[in-house]
């Protein structure tokens, strides 16, 4: 999850500068965090890391039941995607890329679901936040351990006296064999911007962006685009491993709904900049194919997503976990959030003719 | 100035009261709701308000375009509180209304009057927040069991009278409608009339055509609101609100129902309400969580609600509900409409919503449903205006209108539609954290 408002150029963000910045910084993490948090607490999402990083002076507030119900299909649906990737050819080893990935879990999730999977998981965030994230894992013996235990099957073993991974509290990294945390401004990277330390672009890699890149300019957004088109996913002599992005992000800006959104947002400092060019399902799969995932790509928003992609099963047990009195304001703003996702794969990764990216032609698409 | 008084002037400054005082005035409330019938019988002119949701500063806009309580005859058809941030206070300058003018303002029960339901979305702890302890939110959830479950409006007109532009520039256009009875006004934002339609007309329309030319910030170029457009000294100061035309034919506009929610497998006459015993928190399912949960739906009769409580239910139903109760409307709130109206069914219900802006975030305009009176009703009073407000009466004319004898077709309806109180007036606490979008 991103921190937005560290994006926010000074003269939006107005009397806030400084140390009180920081504090909306890490105010508007925590308070993604308190959601998934919620979610988890009144049964949509199974996440028992979650509250792990969750300090313990921070709020414990119980959200509405519909923002519990974005946070769970928002999840759930890049769940779905993430699984679609990995279970291509299940025995290749592959890379995700989180952006902007505060304190997201997914990496604990994946590596205690599967400690077998071959995974290599780097993700990318400002260092108050990985700094934040990584005295976490110390302090949480629970965390530390799965990226232990995850990183001595996979090969690399470092030397270090902590068990399986390193860490440098004064720049906010962690590394191991398998996971990487990075403290990285994402405005850096540009096409032509060398790998961070431990990323390796022959492997099928997927890039994620929940809430993040939507915080950044036009330029800065195309230009990380296009450094990962051309960084990653290029055709070798043998075979080309191909390369994905996933984003979820706030979509429709200029109908009244939108307006409010973007005025309020606004009044904390936190501009949407790419919401007017990337403002609509189509204008988001013609970014993908512009800026080069042109092997596919598909968009839906989050209403669409709730209705198609959960099984019926599912959906009548989240309906009984909270009486949801807010059905159109749900509609509303579902509408008002998309996954969007775009791979690059010019020919299968392997002689079985195995392409990485399959699985996502099988997902409901929205007509637009 | 009695306590009462001085209590609704601190509530009209968005000032909480002391909680005895609460205790007081709900103990109060209690009394008279306790007199009232599950379906209340309201004389029109009134005029009908939807949720209202704890958005205090919109509902002091309602107040100004609507006029003033007991000025105006109004009802709410509940959901007071949850979700805004001044539940307390809303609620609480409601029913200090209803203690001071009982005749001139009614209240019924919506879903979130319930004990369950505000402790999800908000009144509960807004109550603690507010008194450090849960002590007055018990005497409100108290007064909540009495409140009415619907109420039936009767003697409203079949027009309303049209609202004449003040500066007298488009006279030409008026004439020709005044021509027309006007079944349907929208009175747009800054109370400029953006729609007359006739009873010819409105035989003609649906609510998709309806709404959206009632929102010139969103629709400038609907061909019948550019037609009436431009008249600007119609809105809140105006005489003519809640009048009917002197020359209307002598017919009725009918009963209209008022429920929060709308109708139940379990309810197939007003009658069957009466028989219900509504003093108690709102159950789980039965006819009375029907009546406060339910929503109508294009569907063909009855449907699941994704809502978990409640049905859906389709226009066959409404129509022969209307018909079996001699009803020409039924008047709904529960649901949000972003234009603040909308008529389904061939006119044979509306949902009213009245809360702008919903939650701080939807980017909605609300409306209020204004009802006129009716002319031949006005004929019976000029001989005796103490029968305005004799029950008796009320209940031989209710049985009148039920007798299926008058002529069909909605009764004539003015719509004001409204915005959200400007943003520096709400007094939204501006470092509370924003759990309204997701980041």
């Amino acid at each position: 999850m991103a921190v937005p408002t560290r994006f926010a150029t000074p003269s939006t963000v107005g009397p806030a500068a400084g140390l009180d910045k920081d504090r909306i910084v890490q105010q508007t993490d925590i308070d993604a965090l308190v959601s998934r948090c919620s979610a988890v607490k009144t049964g949509y999402l199974s996440d028992p890391y979650a509250e792990l990083f969750l300090e313990t002076s921070a709020p414990r507030d119980r959200r509405y039941p519909l923002i519990n119900r974005g946070t769970y299909i928002r999840t759930i649906a890049l769940d779905q995607l993430v699984d679609g990737f990995l279970s291509q050819a299940p025995t290749a080893q592959k890379q995700i890329i989180s952006l902007g990935a505060g304190s997201d879990t997914r990496f604990f999730r994946l590596a205690a679901a599967n400690k077998s999977l071959r995974l290599l998981y780097h993700e990318f965030d400002f260092p108050q936040v990985t700094i934040r994230k990584i005295e976490a894992i110390k302090r949480h013996k629970e965390l530390s351990s799965i990226i232990s235990e995850f990183s001595s099957t996979g090969g690399q073993v470092f030397d270090d006296a902590a068990p399986g991974f390193q860490t440098d509290m004064r720049t906010g990294s962690l590394k191991s064999a398998s996971y990487y945390i990075h403290p990285l401004d994402l405005r850096t990277l540009k096409p032509g911007t060398p790998l961070p330390e431990g990323i390796d672009p022959k492997l099928p890699t997927l890039f994620i962006s929940e809430c993040c890149l939507i915080y950044l300019s036009p330029t800065e957004t195309d230009d990380i685009f296009k450094w990962i088109t051309t960084s990653f996913g290029q055709p070798s002599e043998s075979n080309s491993n191909g390369v994905g992005i996933l984003l979820y992000e706030p979509i429709g800006g200029d109908d009244p709904f939108g307006k409010v959104m973007v005025r309020n947002l606004s009044q904390r400092g936190i501009v949407l900049k790419t919401l007017q060019r990337y403002s609509t399902l189509e204008r988001q799969k013609e970014r993908m194919r512009m800026l080069g995932f042109n092997s596919g790509m598909g968009a839906c928003d989050v209403n669409f997503i709730h209705d198609a992609w959960i099984g019926g099963d599912e959906k009548e047990r989240i309906d009984k976990l909270e009486l949801l009195d807010e059905r159109e304001e749900w509609v509303l703003l579902a509408k008002h959030y998309c996954i969007a996702w775009g791979w690059v794969e010019r020919s299968p990764s392997d002689q079985e003719g195995v392409f990485m990216f399959q699985n996502w032609t099988r997902f409901p698409v929205q007509q637009t | 100035m009695s306590d009462l008084d001085k209590a609704i002037e601190q509530l009209r400054q968005c000032r909480p009261i002391p909680e005895l005082q609460v205790r007081e005035i709900c103990f109060k409330a209690r009394e008279i709701l306790i007199e009232e019938a599950n379906v209340q019988v309201v004389d029109a002119p009134v005029t009908i308000c939807g949720d209202i949701h704890g958005q205090f500063h919109d509902l002091m806009e309602l107040f100004k375009v609507g006029g003033d309580c007991p000025d105006t005859n109004y009802l709410f058809m509940g959901d007071f509180v949850d979700r805004g941030f001044y539940s307390l206070e809303s609620f609480l300058l409601l029913l200090c209304l209803k203690v001071r003018y009982p005749d001139r303002i009614t209240l019924i029960r919506g879903n979130h009057e319930s004990r369950q339901i505000t402790t999800v979305y908000g009144f509960y702890d807004e109550c603690i927040r507010k008194y450090g302890s849960a002590n007055v939110w018990r005497y409100c959830c108290d007064v909540f069991d009495y409140l009415a479950l619907g109420a039936l409006v009767i003697g409203a007109g079949s027009s309303v009278q049209p609202t004449r532009s003040t500066d007298g520039e488009d006279a030409e256009t008026k004439v020709r409608e005044a021509e027309d009875e006007v079944e349907i006004e929208v009175i747009g934002l800054g109370g400029v009339v953006t729609r007359q339609m006739s009873r010819r007309d409105a035989g003609m329309i649906n609510s998709t055509n309806l709404t959206p030319s009632a929102l010139p910030h969103l629709s400038s170029s609907g061909p019948a609101g550019a037609l009436l457009t431009g008249g600007t000294g119609t809105g809140a100061g105006s005489s003519s609100r809640g009048t009917t035309t002197p020359n209307a034919p002598a017919n009725t506009g009918g009963a209209v129902l008022c429920v929060h929610g709308g109708l139940s497998p379990l309810i197939d006459s007003v009658d069957k309400i009466r028989l219900l015993d509504r003093k108690q928190e709102v159950p789980h399912d039965g006819a009375m969580c029907d009546l406060l949960w339910s929503d109508p739906e294009e569907i063909d009769g009855w449907g699941l609600s994704p809502r978990g409580a409640g049905f859906l239910f389709g226009a066959d139903i409404v129509k022969q509900f209307n018909h079996l109760n001699n009803l020409t409307l039924i008047a709904r709130a529960h649901q949000l409409v972003m234009e603040g109206f909308k008529e389904m069914f061939d006119s044979s219900i509306v949902t009213v919503w009245s809360a702008p802006n919903y939650c701080y975030r939807c980017g909605n305009v609300a409306a209020i449903l204004e009802l006129g009176e009716d002319n031949s009703n006005a004929v019976l009073r000029s001989g005796g205006e103490e029968m305005l407000f004799n029950r008796e009466n009320t209940r031989r004319l209710a049985s009148t209108y039920m007798g299926g004898s008058m002529k069909r077709g909605g009764p004539g309806r003015r719509y004001r539609v409204f915005e959200a109180a400007a943003q520096d007036s709400r007094g939204m606490p501006s470092k509370k954290p924003m759990p309204y979008y997701f980041l």
